[in-house]
Formats: C-alpha cells, structure tokens, sequence
C-alpha cells in the first residue's frame, strides 16, 4: 500500500484516539442515577402465565396472634400455630376450636389417630383436638429450634434448624437416631442452614425426604438414616432454586410430586419427583415483596394450602 | 538469512500472538457482568468464589530490585553489548513482568501523579516503591540516556514490538505532535495536584491488555494506537508520553549517551534512515559566520517574543480554569446543587444523595469547589505559561544554528533502541 496512505492513515488513528481522550475526559458527565451494584431481581419474578396452572379459590383469614406454622389432618381439618395458640378450622375455614399452648408453635403435625404434635422451639408436645396436653418430650439444647415434624406410626421425624440434624424418635417420644449430621469421617457433608427453614415430610414409600436449603437440595433417607436418594437444581429461573436457603417449605400431592415454595423470590411451584419444574402453583405476584416462611399443607383432595404471614390468612389453592 | 530478516520474522509472530490476545479480549470485552450471575445448562458449576491472599510486602522490593536489575542490564546492552538482539529480548521480559506479571502497575509513567499528590496533599501517603519507580528511570537517564524507554518500560516496549513497518514523519508534523506530551503532563500534574483525577492511568491505552480486562472503548483505544505503531514507531511514547518529557529533558545532559557509531563515523549514510523515530541528527556542513547584525536582531526578536508567547499561553490556561476544573467531582456535584439539579428524570443522583447523607452544609461544599476552581486558575496560568515557553523555545531552536560533523542520536528524543547500530559498519 502507499506509504503516504499507511501514514495518513495511522495519524488518523493517532488523531481519533486524541479526540477520544479528551472527549470522554472533559465529557459533561451526568450524574450518576443508576446503582450498578443494586440488588435487583425484578426480571426474576416475572412469571409467564402459561406456566400458572393453580388459583386460589379460598382465603382464611387468620386474626390476632402472629401465625407461624400450618397443617391438615386426615379429615382436611386446618391447623394454625401461632405464638400464643393453635387454631384449628373446617376444611371450608371455620374456626372450629382454639386454645393456648403456652408458647411458640414453630411448626406442627397432625398424625392419623389426630394428635397434634406442635415443634416449640426446642421440644415436642402432644396435643389432642380438644386442648389437652397429652405428652411433652423433653428438651433437646438450647440451640434448638425445631422447624418441622412428620409422623408414621412406627416413627417420628423432628427436624431441628438451630442443630443442623433430623432426630428419628418413636413415637413414646424414644429418640432413636440422629439423621444428616456433618460428619467428615463418614463423608457426610451435613445440611447447610443459614436461616431457619429446614422441612421434611415422608414420602409415599415412608421414606424421609429432607430439604438442605443451603445447597437447594432434596435428599431422601431410609428408616436407618443412609442418604438413598437425593436432587438438587440452583437456578433463578423457574426450574430450580436460589438465594442462600431455598426452598423454604415442602409438602407432597398425592402423585408424589412436591409443593415448594421459596422466599426472596417469592412463589410456589411444583416439582415432579425427579426433580423437574412441573407447573406454577403462585406466582411472585401473588405475594407481598418480602414475604417469607410460606408454609405448606396439602389436603386429600390435593388442595395446596398456603400460610401466608404477611397477608395473615391461610390460602388455598386448587388446580385452575 | 540476515540478521535483519530474523528479527522481523520473530516480530511479525510475537504480533500475531498479541493480535490472538486482543481478539480473544475483544471478546470478554463484548460479555457483560450480570448480577446475579448467569446460569450454565451443560452441567458447569462455578467456580466458587475466593479472596486471593494480598501480595506479599517484600514482592514491593522484589519489583524495584527487578527495576534496577533491568536498567542495569539494558543500559549494558546498549552501551557495552550495543546488541539490538539483546534489547529486544529485554524488551519481551519486560512486556511479561512489568506488563502482563504486574499488570502495568506500578509504572514510571503514571508514578509522577503519585509524586504530584504526595507533594500537594501532604495527607497522601506514597509508597517508597512508586518513588523507587520514578526516581530510578530518571537518574539512569540522567547518566545513561533514555535506556529505560529502551525496553524496560511496558508500554514503550509493547509498542517496539509492532513497529514493524515504520515510517518517517514529516519534521514539522514530528515537531507539531511533539508538543502535546508537553501538555499532556502539565493536565497529569494539574489534575493530581488538585487531587482530581489520574489521568495518565485513566488513558493508559495498555492497561487493558496488560490486565486482560477493561472497557471496550479503553481496548480499542489499545488497539488503535498499537495499529497506529506498526507505521508510526511508538506513538504514544513520542506523542503522548508526559513521562518522556522528563526523561528528554534528562537525557540531553546525560553523562555517557548511546553513540552510532563504535569509533569514528565514516560519513557511510546507511544509519540516516535507519531511526523509526526520527532520532537521528544527519552532519550540518560548516557555515559562514552570520552578520552580527542580523544575531542581535535574532536576540531582540526572541527576548520579546517569548516572554509574550508566556503570557498569551498563560492568560488562554487561566480562561479555561473553568472548564478544566469541570472535571473535578466536587465542583461538578457543587454546579449541580447551584443549577438546583436535584433529580435527574425524577431520581435523586447518588451523588446528591452521599452529599446530604454526609451532614456537609451547602455553604462549605461550595467554598470547597470555589478553592479548587481557584487552584485550576493558577494551575491554568502555570500550564498555559509553559507550553507558551515551550513553544518560544522550539521557535528559537528553529533560529540557532548547530553545526554537526557525523551523524549522531539527537539526545533528548532518542529512544537507545540500538537500531540504527545494526546499520553501521564500523568495528570498535
């Protein structure tokens, strides 16, 4: 090429670089409205309908006390922990009975036979309908903060957030064994707990499915504690999960697919048992921005119900 | 094959190497950092995220004892070896270590705003290694000539590398293009004394490939001006150093400078166009004396003419105190306060916003911005007076006349890159 063209070229260039410099550095900047270091996660909630295949056809409102924990006997009966009290209404939400139990009902179960096993705190008590105490366990530590329950007839599973561990007891309230626990001899990685949200439930097969929310993991044990079966899926789409500890709750349809739902991003879906998005059952929208503890209950007709805090009223949910 | 050919060819592959870098940088360039962090369908996880331990104090003098050994070496090869082969393979060490190992930092060039805050805030706490790294180049010089341009700077050497069809440019062009590092260092100097802004880190065109990272625009800039080498030897060193207006201004009283020649110059002509910087004085035959006459006019001329093109230059610095002082945040952020520019398209500015969340009353932000812009007006009478100086000084360099037997490096902008010895014939 001409050399008279590479030079005029190459001043140009030197030139245009010039011109950038100083452009850009005496550039009348505006000021700065955008922080590109904000947390945000807007585009995230952001649900396509097609994928909602649940409504929500019945709102409970829950008044008074603070609730924190829900359940569903055998009859479809609902229960509600609160600080103070459990709640118990109709499957078509009337309050049918209450009564104080003396302390907070982090969570509860109802097992067959209808006793009410409540989680406060650091031990177990059982409750029949009526409000009589029948039984109280004794207290595991100080460090304790038992986030749920799930009974057979052969066995009680307590999941304790505070100690990182699922305790196997039977059901005279006999602690049998000591499910999950970190152990690096045995290569047991342990469960990752940052806050405290820490469910189980007992499959179809009465296997215990237990969720490590630190790893957005479902983990599934025999009645002797090994690891048989497990899932996981990090994602902040729809398909999987995110955030420091999610899901935070779990329940299962009678299909065996699970009902989770998750805080930060606010929702409730449902994933099959292997582990693959199914369906939305509550988009972010359905929620308050901050809602947090959504805890599940599924009825015999596979009704998903929702505690709702924020909103105070249990919410349930039919397929559209 | 010659010798000549070799290098060439060597210097064509290490382009190509460097051209694959950037394009693969073109491509990070194009990715862009999203929050929270994407997600991988084909089974990758991420990385999981560490704190990588700070380096060790004592690398700090690992750096500078890597500095002097450097110099010591290259000012060997130039002056004692007088090996170009040697200079260039100092000059590929130095791309790696200083440039791509230390990411271009701490470097001589950017250390004179360093020593500039140091000196006008006494607040500022300099490292000794970034004195270490503008002091040393410069006494070197000062004894030597400009060997640490020569190949142990990175980005002098970056650019040695691609110039690899190198042109001479027209002497007015070179003289016109050579007064904007003048310039160039007295913004660098101003803005780091007013404690504003480092510019010369903030236009380092190398940085971003030296640190594999960096904006698009800063990349291209890179790429420009290393396309611009490969014609026009060294551009940035010659044009926009701010740095090699000190080490010129060393070098021209240095003690024992690069010669061509071995011995004595046999007037052969084949070095007068070997300089790709133009850095060679040919021979100026012997001149009549001048009438005496027409030297006490020269005198009277340039004895008014340079005090006025002082003044000129100064007064047009001060008018843009303003302008430049722009550029400062606190006056920029006072400006905006003063215009009442609360909200920018309904959303509070988060500088507005960090001003009224610090308690500071509008009144001292406003004698804060009123002292800086008064220091941009000195600054400006400062800057504008030297480059009126320099430009009456180049005047009168035009008027005296040098008489020159051989041909010989012109001290102040030769680079000692040892090319032009290659083309002599003479043996020592």
């Amino acid at each position: 090429m001409n050399k008279r063209l590479l030079l005029i070229f190459a001043l140009i260039l030197l030139l245009a670089s010039l011109w950038f410099m100083l452009s850009d550095f005496f550039d009348d900047e505006p000021l700065t409205t955008t922080n590109p270091y904000e947390y945000n996660i807007d585009n995230y909630k952001i649900v396509d309908s097609s994928v909602i295949a649940w409504k929500e056809t019945m709102n409970i409102p829950v008044t008074g006390d603070t609730i924190r924990s829900l359940g569903v006997d055998q009859q479809d009966n609902i229960y509600v922990g609160t600080f103070h009290k459990l709640l118990i209404y109709s499957k078509e939400g009337h309050l049918k009975n209450s009564f104080d139990v003396g302390g907070k009902v982090y969570s509860l179960f109802v097992n067959r036979s209808g006793k009410i096993f409540l989680g406060m705190k650091d031990h177990i008590e059982i409750w029949n309908r009526s409000g009589r105490k029948l039984q109280s366990w004794d207290a595991l530590n100080s460090k304790s903060i038992i986030t749920s329950i799930h009974c057979s007839d052969e066995l009680v599973y307590v999941a304790d957030a505070g100690n990182r561990v699922v305790y196997q007891y039977k059901p005279e309230g006999m602690l049998q064994m000591r499910i999950g626990e970190k152990d690096s001899t045995k290569g047991s990685p342990g469960f990752v707990i940052p806050s405290p949200y820490f469910d189980l439930l007992q499959g179809r097969d009465d296997e215990l499915w237990v969720v490590n929310p630190g790893r957005h993991q479902f983990e599934a044990y025999n009645e002797k504690g090994q690891m048989i079966s497990s899932w996981k899926k990090t994602s902040m789409q729809l398909d999987g999960f995110s955030g420091c500890c999610n899901p935070t709750h779990m329940a299962m349809l009678s299909t065996g697919d699970f009902v989770t739902s998750e805080k930060g991003i606010e929702r409730i879906k449902i994933h099959r048992p292997d582990g693959s998005f199914a369906e939305v059952v509550a988009p972010p929208e359905a929620f308050e921005e901050g809602t947090v503890g959504l805890d599940l209950a599924v009825d015999s007709e596979d009704r998903i119900l929702v505690l709702d805090k924020f909103k105070g009223a249990v919410r349930i949910f039919e397929r559209k | 094959m010659s010798r000549h050919v070799k290098q060439r060819i060597v210097s064509w592959m290490a382009l190509g190497c460097l051209l694959a870098v950037l394009c693969s940088f073109g491509m990070d360039a194009s990715a862009q950092q999203r929050f929270p962090k994407p997600e991988f369908e084909n089974g990758h996880t991420q990385p999981p995220t560490f704190t990588p331990a700070p380096r060790a104090d004592f690398m700090e003098v690992v750096d500078v004892f890597v500095l002097i050994l450097s110099l010591s070496v290259v000012t060997w090869l130039v002056l004692n070896k007088r090996s170009r082969k040697g200079v260039f393979w100092a000059s590929i060490f130095s791309i790696f270590y200083f440039g791509f190992y230390r990411e271009g930092c701490v470097c001589s060039v950017g250390s004179l705003q360093n020593v500039t805050l140091a000196l006008f805030h006494t607040g500022y706490q300099i490292p000794y290694t970034v004195i270490a790294f503008f002091v040393i180049p410069l006494i070197y010089t000062l004894f030597f000539g400009r060997t640490f341009c020569a190949a142990v700077c990175p980005l002098g050497a970056i650019q040695d590398l691609v110039a690899l069809k190198p042109y001479s440019l027209k002497s007015w062009v070179e003289k016109t293009l050579g007064l904007f590092p003048v310039v160039y260092l007295g913004l660098a100097i101003l803005y780091a004394a007013t404690a504003t802004d480092f510019v010369i880190c903030r236009y380092d065109p190398f940085i971003g490939i030296y640190r594999m990272e960096g904006s698009f625009n800063m990349l291209v800039l890179g790429a420009a001006f290393l396309l611009a080498g490969v014609f026009i030897a060294r551009p940035y060193c010659r044009f926009f150093c701010p740095y090699g207006v000190l080490l010129n201004l060393a070098s021209r009283v240095s003690r024992r400078h690069m010669t061509i020649t071995p011995s004595t110059c046999i007037q052969c002509k084949l070095c007068e166009h070997s300089c790709p910087y133009g850095a060679i004085e040919k021979p100026v035959p012997a001149h009549t004396k001048e009438k005496r006459s027409g030297l006490v006019n020269n005198a009277i001329f340039l004895s008014l003419i340079i005090p006025v093109l002082i003044l000129i230059g100064g007064y047009a610095g001060s008018l843009l105190h303003e302008s430049l002082a722009k550029v400062n945040p606190t006056v920029r952020l006072a400006e905006q306060l003063l215009n009442e520019v609360e909200t920018v398209d309904g959303i509070i500015p988060l500088e507005i916003e960090a001003f009224r969340s610090s308690g500071q009353s509008l009144e001292s932000l406003y004698a804060e911005a009123a002292g800086i812009i008064q220091q941009f007006y000195i600054g400006g009478w400062i800057l504008g007076g030297i480059v009126g100086l320099i430009f009456g000084i180049t005047l009168a360099r035009l008027t005296i006349y040098r008489y020159r037997k051989d041909y010989e490096p012109n001290k102040g902008r030769c680079l000692s890159c040892t090319r032009c010895m290659d083309f002599c014939p003479v043996e020592e």
